[in-house]
């Protein structure tokens, strides 16, 4: 059995998480999604507190934080800023930050990462392309080798942190086909700073979050130094898979983190709300829902945690890729199904004012309904636990 | 050079009601800070003693249940070198003299002091009282209201606010600052790397036995003031809004109001 | 009971400089405590080699020997008494009616003995005046000698101070130099089986407390100013006048006043002493708009007051400040203006007899305590309001 508990300093880390982002995030969340921005200095500021790519190695400017710790940061962002704009900013960077850490190269390391962690760039992920999403092995961006560069070609979408990346600097750990034989096998995973020449990138409208920017870029004969290769060649999809799994684990806080400050927002409202002459909290159609809400965020939150914990024994060979790959997707599954209902609920109690702009529950409701889709849908979070009850020979796809 | 901060833990204030049924006090579930004054004090502390320079030491101390050690991490991991808690069965109860004269024997138990550091007021209580109650039991000069301190070799100038404004005053050292905090004021929140030295740093509990004090003074039994009862604040009657079609109207509903009410 | 002990003693002067009621002399070096020690404490303070010790026998006293309420006045220099002294000495008539005692207030300061004849017809039955240069302006190091002094002498049953900045750095000193039990900022006192029934604010004003001092003597207060009504002036009411000598030596004081900065009072009437105030917050201060507010505080023959903030952003001075930090009022009528309503500026208006509150914001806080609320744009309302007013008023 896998038990864990917080320890004094994840306790006071998460305390003093929530103060700032009171003090500092939240009452400018909305000029934050009016502007479509995430201030430069709320970005320092994170910074100062040392929260971006906190796992990383302190040589390159990280806290070396384990997963846990990184978790709890992300529940806490999650609970202050509805928009989920910061959260997305962070738990990104802090994902692909963290496997660049793990498997890049010490000069490209030394490049890109000490910025990111200062504040002053953004590491993000670009897997995804025109016409593909988890279906990896139809990828068209190519990298091939040309003496001692490699030329990267080709289209990547729903990016996250473009324009970010564009207006500050930074790049994106990128996955493209090296051996186009070789299906997912033949992938490399490698840095791509945006600011390169030959790269183009467009900017998409999203539905919610909009405080981090979302789109793509075209990569036309586009050079990169041998060293921003990360990890081996051709083996760049066996580690992205671990990005992934740490970005999904974090989303879940995130979602954790909203549901409940949206549940917390609804507890106040229905209790001072009055219908009918009492106040609505005291109707069943009320509290049941409540009831159930708060059970399911309470039960979803210790099984992210402990999905955390996995990832953590995991670096220390305590745990095994495809106990971690399960127990991450089955958090991951349903997390933000299930923020989005109880925010649904606490929209609705709130009436007419539940669905106005100055409602940040639906705002909350715009931003976690994306995450049924970011870092893997919730479709493929059941094929992933199918696959491990049923056996590979089962897989869907093969 | 040694500096005292004195730090309290508090109910956050603004979520602290009381049960109308019971006209009890509703703790539940209701956060534990550091008071805000306090942190003040405390952060003005620890930049006197940065600016002190090589030897300087700045300890913070606070009187309460176990769990107050929470406030003390905090005070350890925004910069505090020490942090001592008193706590003991004994010290329960306390009004302000007891607590004065507690932790003025704390302060006594560690020599040789140069200045203490205590927040206006507590937020919980709004007294203001325990800062000059210890100045008087250490007998020290006190500036209380100080919204900016500089230190210069052993002299401390001091901004604090008067009834009619602000006056500068100058203090030589050893004495006791209450400290109020400018409006511009953002408390710190210390980063992770602070938080885990402040684990490394040595933390102590104190009970009775350790500082020198006559035990008829301390908590509960040492309190010339009782509270006889907690009760509500008489509610003020649900206001009235006015929602008139345009400006003109609604002033002209809002003089109507008034002048009915004899008001104007 | 004082000791001096005199082989400790290594005739540095400071005691007899410190000494408020000189009684303090040096004899061959040594420094001796003479009579008419009134166990203030200031010697044993300032003496660097203790060997200056008082024990003050308070427990198993007989509570019998206290007498009276005692007001300790505060005045503005030699220019003018404090409005909340009438007020105390009104509540202290109440309180000794009951008890069958008598008010005496405490008149210290330079050139203040002017004021004992008005303190007298607010209520006073005797006032005792100390003055002496070092008094004209407030601080601890002047004042706590010379009252826990006079306490220790009198003996009063109650004392009262006001829970103004200089009550409250008062106060405390005193009475933990006393031994005393002290409860601050009351907003309600009254006698409940013989005792003072001091009741108070605690948690930013979301409860209420009542406080007794059972076992000890005097009973001590800091009181809310504007909280107490003061009684009607009878010029017919004859008092005693006891002049107290004091002698302070402001040489011997640690704490050096550099600079004042006070802050110019605007208007003639005083914002705690005003029946009408229209106050202003961050949402005026930011777009010019006090000069609105003076227009309708103008018309409504009030003043202008401000939130905190106002007077960080350095639009509004510091002395028409309402709230915790600043001035407490309870004005007839209280408009506030843009003020989104913390706790720390409720705190210094609640107890106005009627509040308006105008916000744009629905949510601010100043609604929960206001009478009359408009959302809205102030821009918009107070003109209209001040034409209203014009219209009604013929003017």
């Amino acid at each position: 059995m896998i038990t864990y508990e917080f320890s004094e300093e994840q306790e006071m880390l998460r305390q003093s998480v929530r103060e700032w982002a009171a003090k500092n995030l939240t009452p400018r969340v909305q000029e934050m999604e009016k502007n479509k921005e995430i201030p430069p200095d709320l970005i320092k500021s994170m910074a100062k507190m040392e929260l971006l790519c906190p796992t990383v190695d302190p040589e390159y400017g990280g806290s070396g934080f384990d997963a846990v710790t990184a978790g709890i940061v992300g529940e806490e962002l999650g609970r202050a800023d509805y928009t989920a704009s910061v959260p997305v900013f962070y738990l990104v960077q802090a994902s692909w930050a963290h496997v660049f850490d793990k498997y890049g190269t010490r000069e490209c390391k030394l490049k890109h990462i000490p910025p990111a962690t200062k504040g002053d760039a953004f590491i993000g992920i670009a897997t995804t392309e025109p016409g593909i999403g988890s279906d990896l092995a139809n990828m068209v961006t190519t990298i091939t080798p040309n003496g001692d560069k490699y030329v990267v070609n080709g289209e990547k979408n729903y990016i996250s942190g473009v324009r970010e990346v564009k207006q500050y600097g930074g790049g994106h750990v990128t996955l493209a086909r090296q051996n186009l034989r070789a299906g997912t096998r033949g992938m490399t995973m490698f840095f791509l700073p945006l600011g390169l020449p030959g790269i183009d990138i467009t900017e998409d409208e999203e539905m919610g979050r909009e405080a981090i920017s979302t789109g793509g870029f075209h990569i036309s004969n586009v050079e990169i130094p041998k060293e921003n290769i990360i990890g081996k060649e051709e083996k760049g999809f066996y580690i992205v898979h671990e990005g992934y799994e740490f970005a999904r684990a974090i989303i879940a806080c995130v979602c954790c983190g909203a549901a409940m400050k949206s549940l917390e927002n609804g507890i106040k409202y229905i209790k001072e709300r009055n219908a009918f002459g009492r106040a609505i909290a005291k109707y069943e159609g009320i509290q049941f829902p409540l009831a159930e809400h708060y059970t399911r965020i309470s039960m979803l939150r210790d099984f992210t945690y402990k999905a955390l914990h996995m990832i953590d024994l995991e670096q220390e060979g305590k745990a095994s890729r495809m106990e971690v790959s399960k127990t991450v997707a089955m958090v991951k599954m349903f997390c933000a199904t299930w923020a989005m209902q109880a925010i649904d609920d606490v929209m609705q109690w709130q009436g007419a004012f539940g669905y106005n702009k100055e409602c940040p529950d639906q705002a909350a409701y715009r931003a976690v309904r994306s995450f049924t889709l970011a870092e893997g849908s919730k479709e493929i979070m059941k094929t992933i636990v199918a696959r491990e009850l049923l056996g590979k020979e089962f897989i869907t796809y093969r | 050079m040694l500096i005292i901060a004195c730090v309290k833990q508090v109910p956050d204030t603004s979520d602290v009601k009381v049960d109308s049924a019971t006209g009890t006090l509703v703790r539940e579930g209701v956060p534990a800070v550091m008071n805000p004054f306090d942190q003040f004090a405390l952060e003005e502390g620890v930049r006197l003693r940065d600016a002190a320079g090589e030897g300087a030491e700045i300890v913070a101390l606070s009187m309460g249940p176990p769990q107050a050690r929470s406030a003390l991490m905090k005070a350890l991991a925004l910069g505090a070198d020490r942090a001592i808690l008193l706590t003991d069965r004994a010290f329960a109860g306390a009004d302000t003299w007891a607590t004065s004269y507690t932790l003025a024997r704390a302060v006594g138990a560690l020599g040789k002091i140069d200045l203490i550091m205590c927040g206006l007021q507590a937020v919980d209580g709004d007294t203001a009282q325990t800062g000059p109650e210890m100045a008087q039991h250490l007998r020290l000069p006190q500036v209380t209201y100080a919204e900016r301190v500089t230190l210069d070799g052993k002299t401390l100038t001091v901004k604090r606010q008067t009834d009619t404004g602000y006056e500068i005053v100058e203090v030589r050292m050893p004495a006791l600052l209450t400290c109020t905090p400018p409006a511009d004021f953002v408390p710190s929140t210390p980063p992770f790397s602070a938080i885990i030295k402040a684990k490394k740093k040595p933390y102590e509990e104190w009970g009775a036995e350790k500082i020198n004090t006559d035990a008829d003074k301390l908590g509960l039994k040492g309190s010339p003031t009782q509270v006889k009862r907690v009760f509500s604040p008489p509610k003020r009657g649900q206001g009235v809004m006015l929602e008139g079609n345009s400006a003109a109207a609604v002033a002209g509903e809002l003089f109507q109001v008034l002048a009915k009410g004899g008001v104007l | 009971m004082i000791t001096l002990a005199a082989e400790k003693c290594i005739g540095c002067v400071k005691c007899v400089k410190a000494c408020p009621f000189g009684v303090i002399v040096m004899k061959g070096k040594k420094a001796v405590i003479g009579d008419g020690c009134t166990l203030c404490g200031a010697c044993e303070q300032i003496c660097p080699v203790s060997a200056i010790t008082i024990e003050r026998a308070m427990k198993d006293i007989d509570l019998t020997q206290y007498s009276g309420v005692w007001v300790v006045a505060e005045t503005e220099g030699s220019q003018r008494v404090k409005n909340f002294t009438f007020e105390l000495l009104g509540k202290g008539r109440e309180l000794t009616d009951i008890l069958g005692q008598s008010v005496s207030c405490i008149l210290l300061g330079n050139d203040v003995a002017k004021f004992a004849d008005t303190l007298i017809h607010h209520g006073a039955d005797s006032v005792f005046i100390g003055e002496s240069e070092a008094l004209s302006r407030y601080r601890a190091e002047a004042f706590a000698p010379v009252i826990t002094g006079l306490i220790s002498r009198y003996k009063p049953c109650i004392v009262l101070f006001g829970a103004t900045h200089a009550g409250r750095d008062l106060a405390p000193r005193v009475a933990a130099s006393l031994e005393l039990g002290l409860t601050a900022d009351c907003t309600g006192l009254s006698i409940l089986d013989g005792l003072l029934l001091q009741t108070r604010p605690a948690f930013g004003g979301n409860i209420m407390a009542d406080i007794i001092c059972p076992y000890t003597r005097p009973q001590m207060a800091t009181v809310r100013p504007n909280v107490m009504k003061k009684m009607e002036p009878d010029a017919k009411r004859a008092g005693e006048k006891i002049t107290v000598p004091v002698k302070i030596d402001a040489s011997s004081f640690r704490i050096v006043l550099k600079e004042i900065l006070d802050s110019p009072q605007t208007g003639k009437v005083k914002i705690d002493e005003a029946d009408i105030i229209v106050s202003g917050g961050r949402g005026v201060c930011t777009n010019g708009g006090f000069a609105l507010l003076e227009e309708l505080a103008g018309v409504l023959g009030g003043v202008v007051g401000c939130s905190r903030v106002a007077v960080d952003l350095g639009c509004r001075p510091k002395s028409v400040q309402v709230g915790q930090s600043g001035t407490t009022v309870s004005p007839k009528l209280y408009v506030a203006v843009g003020i989104s309503g913390s706790i720390q500026h409720q705190v210094g208006m609640k107890s106005s007899d009627t509040i308006v509150a105008i916000n744009n914001d629905p949510a601010a806080p100043i609604f929960q305590v206001a009478d009359f609320g408009i959302i809205g744009d102030y821009r918009a309302i107070i003109p209209a309001l001040v034409v209203e007013v014009k219209k009604n008023r013929g003017g």
